[in-house]
């Protein structure tokens, strides 16, 4: 057995903590160093909480979207088409001024994942507070083995996704409380506790997570029309449910 | 139009992920929960340098509940 090829750096950014583990050989400083920057120059544009942010002064407006960062216009309309699959529990639009916040995380861990693979890393992860994106396998021929914490006790694993070139995605009110509204209600959902969203892309995986907790009950609804993605449901009172397989087809929306 | 339906309780089993030959997964029902004990897997991770997990997904952790998390140990394994 050879020696695992890792390469892992950790990195405060967005109020959580990013994890880039490089799974091949070689010399990786200059790419991590790349990504680390990406990550933080999509928080400066869309952090909320910077009176300065691109996003902050469209919210006031001071700026366009047409004038802002191209990113801008690009994660607005991702959000639009979210909300569209899911049934308007991924919204961007509560109480008026736009907040793409549940969406910029995975978006941006997903093209980190990109520019990796443009840099010659075929094979790593990046797991942003616990939403991640993985790229190849974790080791030749031994796919990626991620573990799905019980959201009753975030240090117990309930189950282990394994896989290759996959996003996982989990929401839900374990480490932050019910802090998820019903776009519909307006209240706190409370009702599911987690749900964990697997496919092909993080910024849709991601965005479906969080609609999903919103959703409440509806989830068990909505949740098998969604070819090409598997959710895993932990609901309030522990009971854990599960997607049936959906048709595989290539179609990857709901 | 799909009709929905109730997907059944997992009540008992765990699911484990089968990968595919196009790259996707799929959770299947198998075998039984599995309750991992941190202070068991900090050991297996930070003395083999290899756990039987690669990675954690959960509800969004803050700076502070990385320190306590899995996922802090499965880094600590790869950084040193």
């Amino acid at each position: 057995v050879t020696a695992l090829s890792r390469a892992v750096h950790v990195e405060h950014c967005m109020g959580t903590v990013f994890s880039i583990d490089i799974r091949d050989p070689g010399e990786w400083d200059g790419p991590i160093a790349d990504v680390v920057a990406w990550l933080h120059q999509a928080d400066a544009l869309f952090s909320t909480f910077r009176p300065g942010s691109d996003i902050s002064r469209v919210r006031r407006g001071e700026l366009t979207v047409t004038d802002a960062d191209p990113h801008v216009a690009e994660v607005l309309d991702l959000c639009e088409r979210y909300e569209s699959e899911t049934d308007g529990y991924f919204t961007a639009r509560w109480r008026g001024a736009p907040d793409p916040t549940g969406l910029v995380k995975g978006w941006a861990i997903e093209r980190a994942s990109t520019l990796l693979r443009r840099r010659g890393s075929g094979n790593h992860a990046i797991n942003g507070g616990g939403d991640m994106q993985l790229a190849g396998e974790a080791a030749p021929g031994r796919p990626w083995r991620v573990g799905i914490s019980d959201p009753a006790d975030s240090r117990r694993i309930l189950t282990v996704v394994t896989g290759r070139d996959l996003a996982v995605a989990t929401s839900g009110t374990a480490e932050r409380g019910a802090h998820i509204v019903d776009p519909v209600t307006g209240t706190p959902a409370r009702a599911i506790a987690a749900v964990t969203v697997t496919g092909p892309s993080l910024t849709r995986a991601d965005a479906y997570a969080t609609a999903a907790v919103a959703m409440g009950t509806r989830v068990f609804e909505w949740a098998p029309r969604c070819a090409g993605h598997e959710v895993f449901v932990v609901d309030a009172a522990g009971q854990r449910w599960l997607t049936p397989a959906g048709p595989r087809t290539k179609n990857t929306a709901c | 139009v799909v009709e929905p339906r109730r997907p059944g309780p997992l009540t008992g089993t765990t699911a484990a992920g089968t990968a595919e030959a196009d790259g996707r997964q799929t959770l299947t029902s198998a075998g039984h929960p599995r309750p991992i004990n941190l202070r068991n897997l900090n050991q297996e991770a930070a003395e083999a340098g290899n756990a039987d997990i690669d990675l954690v997904s959960g509800a969004t952790y803050t700076s502070d509940g990385y320190a306590q998390s899995l996922q802090s140990a499965l880094d600590k394994a790869g950084l040193s």
